[in-house]
């Protein structure tokens, strides 16, 4: 408990942090030691860096994320790599969450208005640049082409796009 | 006496309108039954011409060939001639791309017979999906055509034109519209010749000769496809999408079998491929042919490509909705 105090004071130096970070991970009841500690902070110091619910929307919003379901090779691996990701995203919101603290300190307005301008930033898919094909996808479009009602209307035609010049040149 | 000549004017006027007007009254169903006229005419009848494919800024010129014989087998060729060499040869459900620069052959063997016979049902997602108009009438390579507007009721899909001959239905331009009615790509025949016997010559390939040594990619699975549960599901399937087959299949090029689904809205069709993750490629990409978009992304050990003649969100909806539900134990 005396080092979660220091670990919040910011006394603690490296070896010492992963200890109290790796403690934080494993036991809950620090976990919310953490955060009650935190609440009475703010409470002293009329401060409310982040806003109410925060922690139900940011997880709501996680929930809100596509999830990945698909088969995997071993079960083992599938362990293991659910296990990183939450132990990950564990460190991200305690992180985030100190970051976020120890800036208010500094100069809250600003940095709380930073603060919500990122996830909004990196949500969207959509921003991948759209590049002309390379020809590498050939086999894929002329298996496509069959299916296609616009094959049916236009015959062979359309198999021009899995042979088109452009793509001829820049790949193979 | 002016009035009388402000009169004449008017039914001039309103006599030169009025068969534009008839013309763009043109119900959908009358739009629907030109689209099949198309297809069937696509596949039954006998031509040979120029077309002008035009994708983004670039435009290319080939010679294609149709010929169906009496058994009502299908024979068909493509070639380039403009830029490398290329040629496309179709005989019946194979069809063959030569690329001898690279010296390459790739054998794409197609299911049984699956059209005309299955166009009727395709179209079927074609009303639902889009405002068909029947145009005015146009002229394309010498033949009077008429003009058949396909407007997409949402964004999730592109608008169509086409111009078909007006006595046989066959297409003589097609063309594929963004959101903002920007072409996308067109095909055009610039000089066609409809009919004329069946002539095996015209149809044979250039380069199946010379292309004994070339490397051929096709398949090493002798089955070809079947129709199976991928196991595969979409959780969000874009509106008007309906699956139209699915199926475990080889793939030229790929030494594993392939999942392949197709979903179609009765004009533009999505396929999703699901292979083992390469390991070579694991980024998401998007890219895009003419009308085609392609993305590729991977989920956990599996690698999804979609691709189909419509925008890239649709085509990305597709791939971020995919899931794997398991396949139901054998009974």
């Amino acid at each position: 408990m005396d080092k979660i105090s220091e670990l919040m004071d910011g006394e603690l130096d490296e070896p010492q942090l992963r200890q109290q970070f790796t403690r934080l991970k494993q036991e809950g009841d620090l976990v919310r030691c953490w955060q009650t500690f935190h609440l009475i902070g703010d409470a002293l110091r009329g401060e409310h860096p982040l806003s109410p619910d925060f922690d139900r929307r940011l997880t709501e919003r996680l929930a809100g994320e596509p999830t990945v379901i698909a088969p995997r090779r071993s079960m083992v691996k599938r362990v293991t790599t659910y296990a990183l990701s939450a132990a990950a995203s564990l460190s991200a919101i305690a992180l985030v969450g100190w970051v976020a603290f120890s800036d208010n300190l500094l100069a809250p307005q600003a940095e709380l208005a930073k603060a919500s301008v990122t996830p909004s930033a990196s949500a969207p898919q959509a921003q991948l640049a759209s590049v002309p094909s390379n020809g590498t996808m050939n086999e894929y479009l002329i298996a496509h082409q069959e299916f296609s009602p616009s094959t049916t209307i236009q015959g062979l035609a359309p198999y021009i796009r899995s042979v088109s010049s452009a793509q001829h040149v820049q790949g193979r | 006496m002016p009035f009388r000549i402000c009169r004449c004017l008017t039914v001039a006027i309103l006599g030169l309108a009025s068969p534009v007007l008839a013309a763009d009254a043109g119900t959908g169903q009358d739009g629907l039954t030109w689209l099949k006229k198309m297809a069937s005419a696509s596949h039954r009848l006998n031509y040979s011409g120029t077309f002008v494919y035009r994708h983004a800024s670039q435009s290319e010129t080939s010679r294609v060939v149709h010929y169906v014989n009496a058994a009502g087998g299908e024979f068909e060729r493509m070639e380039t001639l403009d830029g490398p060499a290329r040629e496309v040869i179709r005989t019946n459900d194979q069809v063959v791309c030569y690329l001898p620069e690279s010296k390459t052959v790739i054998i794409e063997k197609r299911g049984k017979r699956r059209f005309p016979a299955m166009l009727p049902d395709r179209l079927t997602g074609v009303p639902e999906n889009y405002v068909v108009r029947v145009g005015a009438m146009d002229r394309v390579a010498g033949y009077d055509c008429q003009v058949i507007v396909l407007e997409p009721k949402d964004k999730l899909r592109y608008g169509h034109q086409f111009c078909a001959e007006a006595s046989s239905g066959l297409p003589l331009h097609a063309r594929t519209f963004n959101e903002k009615k920007e072409p996308l790509e067109s095909f055009v025949f610039t000089e066609l010749t409809i009919g004329g016997s069946f002539n095996r010559d015209k149809v044979r390939s250039r380069y199946a000769a010379k292309s004994r040594d070339w490397k051929v990619d096709h398949s090493g699975f002798p089955t070809g496809e079947v129709a199976a549960d991928t196991g595969w599901v979409l959780t969000q399937r874009p509106t008007g999408f309906k699956k139209l087959t699915e199926l475990k299949r080889s793939i030229a090029g790929r030494t594993v079998m392939v999942s392949h689904i197709v979903y179609s809205d009765g004009l533009a069709a999505v396929s999703v491929f699901i292979e083992p993750l390469p390991k070579s490629r694991t980024a998401k990409s998007l890219s895009h042919q003419g009308a085609v978009n392609i993305y590729t992304r991977p989920i956990a050990d599996h690698l999804v490509t979609v691709l189909g003649e419509a925008p890239a969100a649709t085509v990305m909806q597709f791939a971020n909705s995919l899931e794997f539900r398991g396949i139901a134990p054998p009974r």
